[in-house]
């Protein structure tokens, strides 16, 4: 091994090549030739749609299910070779809130501390400052069984950051979470990589808040990444639009013409994305006085997803 | 940054996680009052009336086989409950995500349950023997015996729970064995009342083993078959342990 490629292997973290993954049973492939690096110390997103192959993805990475075919390594080694070599280096929060749900949040805490190699007392002061960091001590006596799904939540990402493992992976962290949980969220995470170089894999659909503290993306679509790098890179590709967004109520969204269209948001607002050319002939065309409100701002990262989500499509 | 995340010695994560299984007490202890103790005891009292005129040797058969529906549902259903309930609800996955042996975790979950069964095997015995007015005659080796008759029947809960698509169909086939094992050979019923079919059979059937090494440790006297029964569970134990090892869904590698 050279010194350029050892430099290298100290700079990867994961390594995937041409992942595919295809379900016993099924024909469509889940991942189908995913190719990407993670880098050491990035903060890293997985965006994509329902179905788009991303907790699959995740799962390969921490070695609960084989790739079809395709090779992934972490920290230059093949993931799958040694069963330890995940569980020992990654702390993984999967998207369903299982746990050790006979235990309180405390007892979970220590074990989960000790598992992971810590003696007795490390652990107990692991369990203090997770409670601490991530605002459990309400419910630090609490079943697990008897949390609700946000402070299930916060006790998985306790769980999956408990010993400060220098990777995490977060299956849609922020999921079920009011916005002042999902601050501390995006704050917390952006210290464990800041302060102890933690690499932050995560999966979102948070794309807006998400953006605040993503460094490198990966956009998937139907089991394939159409989009990666950093998200100011990418934006430029698509800077020529502009985002409008619009309360039409129970209105139809009106035509755009040109070839654009609406497309309705989960809050019930409509968005189009406007090349800036036409930006001005589309907004003489809208009667924005019958709007009770509209925006126009430049590109997001959800803007980004839904340009290369789309384009894919196409 | 250094890697100082590591795992514990097998020892350690054993000891971790029969203490996690074991807090399923805080749940399970009103089926086990109702399922471990009062089902054998109810059981033991009507037997005990239908059959108080077929001789002392009837009722010990009584005694020590509700003894083993104790251990029965206590080990077998509840382990294979466990199981199925994991998997069922994505925590073996969490588990899984953990640097944990998955033997460690099989052995101790089969042990918690052993140990959280205690309370109902002394109870049915004591109380049992008191019921039917059996008299006790405790060997030392009961205490080997007990947990040898647990454990074959627990890893046959965990093979159910590994193996069962929902925790219903693991409760449904472990119950439907707790019945079968306990009509095959000598278990309830003294070998003279069985059919010679039934007898033949019971040679396939731990309970039946369970049965034998109870009586003779509970009631004595203690022979040589005791080295027989004990091997047969012991083997058992094993073996099932070992496929249930190769047959749980796990982590990759």
């Amino acid at each position: 091994m050279t010194g350029q490629d050892l430099s290298r292997e100290q700079d990867i973290v994961y390594e995937l090549r041409d992942v595919v993954m295809i379900y016993s049973g099924q024909q469509e492939r889940a991942n189908d030739g995913i190719s990407l690096d993670v880098r050491r110390g990035e903060i890293f997103g997985i965006l994509g749609d329902n179905g788009a192959g991303k907790t699959t993805l995740v799962r390969q990475m921490v070695n609960l299910l084989q790739p079809t075919s395709g090779s992934i390594r972490l920290f230059g080694r093949p993931v799958a070779d040694d069963p330890f070599a995940a569980t020992t280096r990654v702390g993984f929060m999967p998207q369903d809130g299982a746990v050790l749900d006979s235990l309180t949040v405390g007892e979970l805490l220590f074990v989960t501390a000790r598992l992971r190699g810590e003696s007795r007392s490390a652990a107990r002061s692991e369990r203090d400052r997770l409670i601490d960091l991530w605002r459990l001590t309400a419910v630090r006596r609490r079943p697990c069984r008897h949390l609700s799904g946000g402070q299930l939540r916060l006790v998985q990402l306790a769980l999956a950051t408990a010993t400060t493992p220098p990777v995490v992976i977060l299956d849609e962290p922020t999921a079920n979470l009011d916005p002042q949980r999902r601050q501390l969220v995006w704050k917390n995470l952006r210290q464990l990589n800041r302060e102890q170089g933690t690499t932050v894999i995560f999966i979102t659909h948070d794309a807006v808040e998400a953006e605040k503290i993503i460094e490198r993306v990966a956009i998937l679509r139907a089991g394939r990444v159409v989009a990666i790098g950093e998200p100011a890179s990418l934006k430029r590709r698509v800077d020529r639009q502009v985002r409008l967004e619009l309360e039409a109520g129970s209105e139809d969204p009106p035509a755009l013409g040109a070839g654009l269209r609406f497309r309705r948001l989960p809050s019930g607002r409509w968005l189009a994305l406007v090349p800036k050319d036409q930006l001005s002939e589309v907004l003489q065309r809208l009667d924005l006085e019958r709007y009770e409100d509209f925006r126009i701002y430049s590109c997001t990262l959800e803007d980004l997803y839904l340009h290369y989500a789309e384009r894919a499509g196409d | 940054m250094t890697d100082r995340r590591g795992r514990q010695a097998f020892a350690c994560q054993l000891a971790e996680l029969l203490l996690v299984q074991l807090a399923n007490w805080r749940w399970g202890w009103r089926s086990m009052v109702v399922l471990g103790m009062a089902a054998p005891l109810l059981s033991i009292t009507m037997l005990g009336i239908l059959i108080r005129d077929s001789g002392v040797v009837a009722l010990e058969y009584v005694l020590v086989g509700n003894v083993v529906l104790a251990l029965m549902f206590e080990n077998q259903n509840k382990v294979s409950s466990n199981f199925a309930y994991m998997r069922a609800k994505g925590t073996l996955r969490f588990v899984a995500t953990l640097p944990v042996y998955k033997s460690a975790l099989i052995v101790a979950t089969v042990v918690a349950f052993l140990l959280l069964a205690l309370p109902a095997v002394v109870v049915t015995i004591a109380a049992g023997s008191r019921i039917l007015g059996v008299a006790l005659a405790p060997s030392p080796w009961v205490l080997l015996v007990v947990p040898l008759c647990a454990i074959p029947l627990a890893s046959i809960g965990a093979l159910v729970g590994s193996m069962a698509r929902t925790p219903e169909e693991a409760g449904s086939v472990s119950l439907l064995l707790t019945l079968l094992l306990l009509s095959l050979g000598p278990v309830l019923v003294p070998p003279e009342l069985l059919p010679e079919a039934l007898n033949l059979a019971g040679y396939a059937s731990p309970a039946t083993y369970a049965a034998s090494a109870l009586r003779q440790v509970l009631l004595g006297p203690v022979s040589g078959r005791l080295a027989l029964d004990l091997g047969v569970l012991a083997g058992l134990s094993v073996a099932v342990l070992w496929f249930v090892e190769r047959r749980l869904r796990w982590r990759v590698g």
